[in-house]
């Protein structure tokens, strides 16, 4: 089981056209020219859980902030990729995963996403490929399944969520993976983007 | 050989009857001789004749075709048993013993041998380790329980399909009790020939089956098994319960997905993309398959709900408004209409009290307004006959409003002996009917679960 480097996985994503924020690899943080705030991300074939493990530092607020965060990342992590993404807004988040189960096949996973996802534990997997209906069936299937009707002032749309997760499918058809997180998917009125990705092959 | 033929069968011979009370032979020799309408065949070597039935040497000397032979031998004599009758040209062996494949190395490769044995001449089988079949049509029944302590099944809608023997028997045994019909009962046993994606299939072709309920311990070839349930399920309704939903061969992973596989697996998801209704246990089981078998599939939510006791009208409404139902308030104009059938104390709204001076025919006047408003998109009715005026009588109208009203009808009873009676008779008479609060809100979830499933196939060419 390899984990791919979390950059090489966004690419391949791009290539797919999937809406991720805009990412920027650094080699001197000085030059950074996209948008405040930024968070900073280790990219490593060695580390998929990089909130524990401190190789990510969100919400960098300053060039100043960024140039003192790289330089203790660069410590830390030595000859590991170090890349800046800028921070969403916030949207209702979800998880979304692949996994290529013994018994089941390849199946796909849709759950109340976030911080509290494995607590909460409100998902759902189906066989891949997916239609339409069994998109919207997955929504429905959730136990939380309101909060896609929008929640303290944060709107979002069902069919943004149906068309990413059919889109998902679509991605999962003929490719190889043992299991893959888009977690947290943050989802807009009109407009999603994914913030993490971790393909484990 | 097509597996519908067992619904046919003619002539059983049974090998390894036995005089002796107690003995697997001699329970399934009882079983066969109360029930089964067509001719049985013994083959033993000493006896003339067992229970007044006479017994051939072998099976060579049988003079007559036979269409099904029951092997009731230890394993190790199963086997030379089973290539007796497939060269007799059985169609179907059901090897009853266990001590196969359960048990390792040996019996496995019995098991290889008697797969052999089925392929090159033609004979299915069921089983080993199996404790048999049930087709209350033909009165065929192989299974081990006697009548003393248990009931056998009466002819009806459901199809059983179960892998674990026992757990079939005992629940068909409290359902037959409750006036439960069934087609057939197959438990499989090992499966070395016929499986369950085999008997979904014949169960999905036979027109006396309207649903299936399936106990899955293991699925062995699931994409077929999969796909045969997706094409039955738009003929008739399946019910599923698997045991040990959480063994999906998840491995040590460190991802989210693969842990929330471990953690919150749920087959529901993938039952749904396939047409199959997930049910929790044996009760959940029966009673959706009688109401899928029953009752007409449900295609919104909006639900009128019908009683004599207000409380129970009320709790029924709590309840289905939790599963996502709306008991929604009755139009004026319906109310208008609702009113005068009721008692003046009643409340024509929604859920409609008729109080306790309800009778079968104020029963009868309003599920009849409620079905011509087109107001809602079923009937939840308890029917309460603890009731001054609410009789037996009321059957003749339900039963009829069932066949041929447009709005699905699902009814409640509550209560003890008399009650059960008239349930007896509800579920006889083929009107899905429901002993409790919850096990009919349940069952109405479980028509509108098929309605949701049938939508899908409704209109390829949407707006």
């Amino acid at each position: 089981m390899t984990v791919v480097p979390e950059l090489e996985f966004k690419e391949i994503l791009e290539k797919e056209n999937f809406r991720m924020p805009k990412r920027f690899i650094i080699n001197d943080p000085s030059e950074y020219n996209g948008k405040f705030p930024v968070a900073l991300k280790v990219s490593s074939e060695r580390i998929t859980h990089k909130t524990e493990e401190g190789a990510v530092v969100t919400d960098i607020k300053t060039e100043e902030g960024l140039l003192d965060t790289f330089e203790v990342m660069r410590e830390k992590f030595p000859g590991e990729t170090i890349y800046a993404e800028e921070m969403a807004k916030k949207g209702v988040e979800v998880i979304i995963g692949l996994i290529k189960d013994l018994t089941f096949g390849k199946l796909i996973l849709l759950g109340v996403g976030g911080f509290y996802s494995e607590l909460i534990r409100d998902v759902t997997f189906k066989r891949v490929p997916i239609d339409r209906y069994d998109a919207e069936d997955m929504i429905e299937e959730l136990r939380f399944n309101r909060l896609f009707g929008g929640y303290r002032g944060m709107k979002v749309s069902k069919e943004v969520l149906i068309d990413v997760l059919l889109k998902i499918s679509t991605f999962s058809n003929g490719r190889e993976f043992s299991q893959i997180d888009f977690n947290p998917v943050f989802l807009y009125e009109d407009s999603y983007l994914i913030i993490d990705a971790k393909l484990v092959v | 050989m097509s597996i519908e033929d067992i619904f046919s069968v003619e002539s059983v011979c049974l090998i390894g009857a036995s005089r002796e009370e107690g003995k697997v032979g001699n329970t399934i020799l009882k079983n066969l001789k109360r029930s089964f309408k067509g001719e049985i065949i013994l083959v033993h070597p000493v006896a003339d004749e067992i229970e007044g039935i006479r017994c051939y040497k072998t099976v060579e000397s049988i003079p007559s075709p036979v269409d099904l032979g029951v092997v009731s031998l230890p394993s190790e004599k199963t086997l030379e048993a089973v290539e007796s009758l497939a060269i007799k040209g059985c169609k179907f062996c059901i090897p009853v013993a266990g001590g196969f494949g359960e048990l390792g190395e040996k019996g496995k490769n019995m098991e290889t041998r008697m797969k052999e044995i089925s392929l090159k001449y033609g004979m299915r089988i069921i089983g080993p380790n199996t404790v048999g079949v049930i087709i209350p049509r033909t009165g065929l029944n192989t299974s081990l329980t006697t009548d003393e302590k248990s009931r056998f099944p009466t002819d009806g809608p459901i199809g059983f399909v179960s892998q674990s023997g026992a757990l079939g028997l005992l629940t068909m045994d409290e359902f037959t009790d409750l006036g439960v019909g069934f087609s057939s009962f197959f438990s499989l046993g090992n499966e070395i020939d016929i499986d369950q994606t085999d008997v979904i299939s014949t169960l999905g072709k036979d027109d006396k089956t309207r649903s299936i309920a399936l106990y899955i311990e293991k699925i062995t070839r699931i994409e077929e098994f999969l796909q045969e349930c997706r094409k039955t399920a738009m003929k008739k309704g399946i019910v599923a319960i698997k045991g040990g939903q959480t063994e999906s061969g998840s491995r040590a992973t460190s991802l989210h997905t693969g842990s929330l596989l471990r953690t919150s697996f749920s087959l529901k998801g993938i039952f749904r993309q396939n047409g199959i209704i997930q049910a929790r246990d044996e009760v959940e089981l029966i009673d959706f398959a009688s109401a899928l078998a029953s009752g007409k599939p449900v295609k919104g939510k909006r639900v009128a709900v019908v009683s004599s006791a207000g409380g129970v009208g009320v709790i029924a409404t709590d309840a289905l408004e939790v599963q996502g139902f709306n008991v929604n308030r009755v139009s004026d104009m319906l109310a208008r209409r609702i009113k005068p059938e009721i008692s003046a104390i009643g409340s024509p709204f929604n859920p409609i009290d008729m109080t306790a001076e309800a009778t079968d025919s104020q029963y009868e006047n309003v599920i009849n307004e409620l079905d011509r408003s087109g107001e809602f998109d079923s009937i939840i009715a308890f029917v309460l006959f603890q009731t001054f005026g609410v009789t037996e009588d009321i059957i003749g109208f339900l039963k009829e409003f069932n066949r041929s009203g447009a709005t699905p009808l699902v009814v409640g009873v509550v209560g003890g002996e008399y009650t059960r009676e008239v349930l007896r008779k509800l579920n006889g008479n083929g009107i899905p009917a429901f002993p409790s609060i919850p096990r009919s809100i349940a069952a109405l979830s479980t028509l509108k679960e098929r309605g949701d499933f049938l939508r899908r196939f409704e209109h390829d060419s949407g707006p």
